[in-house]
């Protein structure tokens, strides 16, 4: 026979706690936000500085994945040209869902100074973007602080949500 | 009547000149006043024509024949010692005389000079390689290709290299618009949705200065962040800086300002 | 939910009906060690490489159409984007080739500024180069390390021109601004601390056998190779030329300052880290000596060149005639005189040139940009054919190509 008893009642109160899928699930996701690398130019750097020792980006559970099948956010830092437009789309179609995009930078968001031939327009013409975030090179403390929007954005939406296709096309 | 627009050069033009301008010139010297050169020269001379030489910002430019580069530059290479070729390319012509200038831009480690070699070629010409003596020739000849059209002779492999290989134009061709042509316009969406999707997705917005404050389907105000597509013509809410939702996250500490430490001396 | 688009596999239509072992390797073009959005199409024997492929323009954004489409100090900020970890030296060699053009000479104290912020840059390159190689050999730590000591310099810039990234703090005739008042004092301060922390990195892997291993013998480049390709820079000299254009060819105050030369006939991949490294406590030299250039020069920052520079803000402010020449310079831009011009500098990549053909408009008739990435890319054709797999990632490391110069 057990001599110890525990009163959950009394002392800290039962190891359980009470709360939703959708919460969980989205605490889950929220906090664990592995980002595919996708330096393409000047913001790609920014990027790798957001990761690396000052700005610290593991503290907010991201971690970059060189492979998209392991990742559900894509940061696109950088100039997209169209040339490289056609792979952008590959590795985004291999991503599993749920995901998400973060366009980096002027030249993601609109092609930003890069008004030319050979650079696309936003890369909202290839793939579905969830935020935009200005700057020519936006700073990691920028880069962080999209992250945290996209945080607020996951849990906003429901855990089960019918698998809607996004926008374009 | 719609206004008259130049095809044969699209490129931007300053809007007013006086009258009265006459462009200064940079100074040029004659070959002679460097003993180095001169003597460069002379070897050149020797066995090519020399249509003109001079010498201009401490570099002597040497105006040939184009079927002569590919012997000029092996002379160089072999006897004058100018061991690297830093960079060719060429420059639209086609405007003022129909034609494309090649330019080859040498350098001679032991006698600390460079020399640029310049020849002129008709639009329909080739030139010949110098990949053989020059093996970074083949990137650049490559890029001049693509570039201006210009086709190289007994190139190994003469494809695009900058741009895609099923693209059309040549785009630094004064011919060629900065913004691209109708075909450089719906490239990406052609090739990854196909045409018919080019109703879909929209024209690009080419013009930088247009600003449409209502349009949140594209971007919001800083600081008045709405989501996608939100109409505001009646007023936007403003978006306050936040990190964390007003009732805190699950299982998540809340950020505390107060708390935090700021470092004031980064070098700690 | 995916939508449908008209993307296929790749290789769907080849059908592969040889009987060798030859396989064929798509790397890129977005991989995570190609520093870059390079691609290379690799034949293989099993594990040895016998042809490679190098695809590169899937970062052309057609600068040089742009600089015939921009009057000169509008392309000054573009010229940032091209070697992104270094763009003050692209800032340099932009300007220098136009002073050239117009025969301008730049006042003493602009000249120690621009040679501060050139051998800071070179700094922050290398520290940039060390990191991402031996990131992608496996050594983290030293990510870590020299990222911390990059952020630091990232300071300096900052407090300078405002710019972490993308400084544009070189203008044609001088520079904008002056130092701010603790910018010496951190200087120093970092300066002193930099000895220690390169050791540190020495120390982490000079010795390493597994960098050893990745790095010793691996990417023998020869002289007659490296010449042939252009070489230049780093990776000219570890392979046994001495050629630096700062020594041959000194623009600036390099003549003034004393600095070594560092130099390797091995040509592989070590030789080449070794450089870097000697070249770092280089820059802390040359930066030590024109620091204290700096004290005693005249306060005057840009060139007084009417014709081509605005006049001093103070002046604009309280002269007609300058206000006129300023909208003038700023509307319709600068005309340099009619001729040609090409302008080598020693970026912290190699020989980075400015090749400007102006016809006496405010736009360049054409512009070259010679980068000396583009070179250090097309050599890969030659020198990858041998080698394994797993040398690929360390030779791309090596040669330290930036991809908004290679594609420009």
């Amino acid at each position: 026979m057990a001599q110890h008893q525990v009163n959950y009642l009394k002392d800290g109160g039962l190891p359980v706690a009470l709360t939703t899928i959708d919460k969980v699930v989205n605490w889950g996701r929220s906090n664990s936000i592995w980002a595919l690398t996708y330096g393409l130019a000047c913001c790609g750097i920014e990027m790798m500085a957001s990761g690396a020792s000052r700005y610290d980006f593991d503290r907010f559970g991201t971690i970059f994945r060189a492979s998209p099948r392991q990742a559900e956010l894509m940061v696109v830092a950088g100039t997209l040209t169209k040339k490289h437009a056609e792979f952008i789309r590959r590795l985004y179609d291999q991503m599993t869902e749920p995901k998400w995009v973060i366009s980096m930078g002027s030249c993601a968001n609109t092609g930003g100074m890069f008004n030319t031939y050979a650079t696309v327009q936003g890369v909202d013409r290839v793939i579905p973007v969830d935020l935009y975030l200005p700057g020519c090179a936006p700073r990691p403390e920028t880069l962080q602080y999209a992250v945290m929007m996209l945080q607020q954005k996951i849990r906003k939406e429901p855990a089960s949500r019918s698998q809607k296709p996004k926008r374009l096309m | 009547m719609r206004a008259y627009t130049p095809k044969d050069n699209v490129q931007a033009k300053s809007y007013y000149t006086d009258r009265f301008w006459v462009a200064p010139q940079v100074a040029k010297s004659a070959v002679s006043d460097d003993e180095v050169f001169a003597a460069d020269l002379e070897a050149i001379k020797a066995k090519f024509d020399v249509l003109d030489a001079y010498i201009q910002v401490e570099q002597m430019i040497v105006i040939i024949n184009a079927n002569d580069n590919y012997a000029v530059l092996e002379l160089l290479k072999n006897e004058c010692e100018y061991t690297q070729l830093s960079e060719m390319s060429a420059i639209d012509w086609l405007d003022q005389e129909g034609k494309f200038e090649i330019f080859y831009q040498m350098l001679s480690m032991t006698k600390r000079k460079r020399v640029r070699i310049k020849c002129k070629i008709d639009e329909k010409e080739a030139i010949q390689s110098v990949e053989k003596l020059f093996r970074c020739a083949d990137w650049s000849e490559r890029e001049m290709y693509d570039m201006f059209g210009v086709v190289v002779n007994n190139h190994p492999f003469m494809k695009r290299i900058l741009m895609p290989e099923d693209w059309e134009g040549f785009p630094l061709r004064k011919t060629y618009p900065l913004q691209g042509d109708e075909f450089a316009a719906w490239y990406e969406v052609d090739k990854i949705f196909g045409k018919e999707a080019r109703e879909i997705i929209g024209p690009e917005n080419r013009d930088p200065a247009r600003i449409d404050r209502y349009d949140t389907k594209r971007f919001s105000r800083l600081g008045h962040e709405v989501p996608f597509g939100t109409d505001i013509s009646q007023g936007e809410p403003d978006t306050p800086l936040v990190y964390q939702e007003q009732e805190g996250v699950f299982m998540i500490d809340k950020f505390d300002a107060q708390k935090s430490v700021v470092i004031s001396d980064r070098h700690r | 939910m995916q939508q449908s688009n008209r993307l296929r596999p790749f290789f769907e239509n080849i059908t592969f009906d040889r009987v060798d072992n030859e396989m064929i390797l798509n790397f890129g073009p977005q991989h995570p060690s190609a520093h870059g959005q390079l691609r290379l199409m690799l034949h293989m024997q099993q594990e040895q490489i016998t042809k490679a492929h190098p695809d590169i323009g899937y970062l052309h954004r057609g600068m040089e159409k742009m600089a015939e489409n921009m009057i000169y100090n509008e392309f000054m900020p573009t010229t940032d984007r091209m070697d992104y970890i270094a763009s003050s030296s692209n800032n340099y060699g932009f300007a220098l080739a136009v002073e050239k053009l117009i025969g301008l000479e730049v006042p003493r104290r602009a000249k120690v500024i621009r040679m501060l912020l050139l051998e800071v840059n070179r700094l922050m390159s290398h520290l940039f180069w060390l990191a991402t190689t031996a990131l992608d050999i496996g050594a983290m730590t030293v990510f870590l390390y020299a990222f911390r000591e990059r952020e630091y310099l990232m300071d300096l810039v900052e407090d300078y021109c405002g710019a972490r990234l993308t400084h544009a703090a070189i203008r044609i005739g001088g520079v904008p601004l002056d130092l701010p008042d603790n910018f010496m004092a951190d200087l120093r301060k970092f300066l002193d601390k930099l000895p220690e922390n390169i050791k540190d990195y020495e120390d982490l892997l000079d010795k390493n056998r597994v960098w050893l291993m990745r790095m010793e013998n691996v990417g023998v480049i020869s002289k007659e190779m490296a010449l042939s390709w252009g070489c230049s820079g780093i990776m000219l000299r570890a392979s046994g030329v001495k050629w630096d254009i700062r020594k041959e060819e000194p623009y600036e105050l390099y003549d003034e300052v004393e600095f070594n030369v560092p130099v390797s006939d091995k040509g592989d991949n070590y030789a080449r880290y070794k450089l870097y490294m000697a070249e770092m406590r280089e820059s802390a030299k040359i930066l030590y000596q024109v620091a204290d250039m700096y004290e005693g020069t005249s306060p005057e920052l840009m060139a007084h060149a009417p014709q081509y520079i605005s006049a001093p803000k103070l002046d604009i402010m309280t002269q007609n005639y300058a206000l006129m020449q300023h909208f003038v310079l700023v509307t319709q831009g600068m005309r340099p005189p009619v001729g040609e011009v090409y302008i080598p500098t020693e970026s912290p990549k190699g020989e980075l040139g400015y090749y400007i053909n102006s016809q006496g408009g405010p736009y360049p008739y054409r512009l070259k940009l010679r980068a000396p990435s583009f070179w250090h890319t097309g050599i890969l054709t030659d020198l990858l054919p041998g080698h394994y797999i797993p040398d690929v990632v360390s030779i791309i490391g090596t040669t330290n190509i930036v991809f908004g110069e290679v594609d420009r």
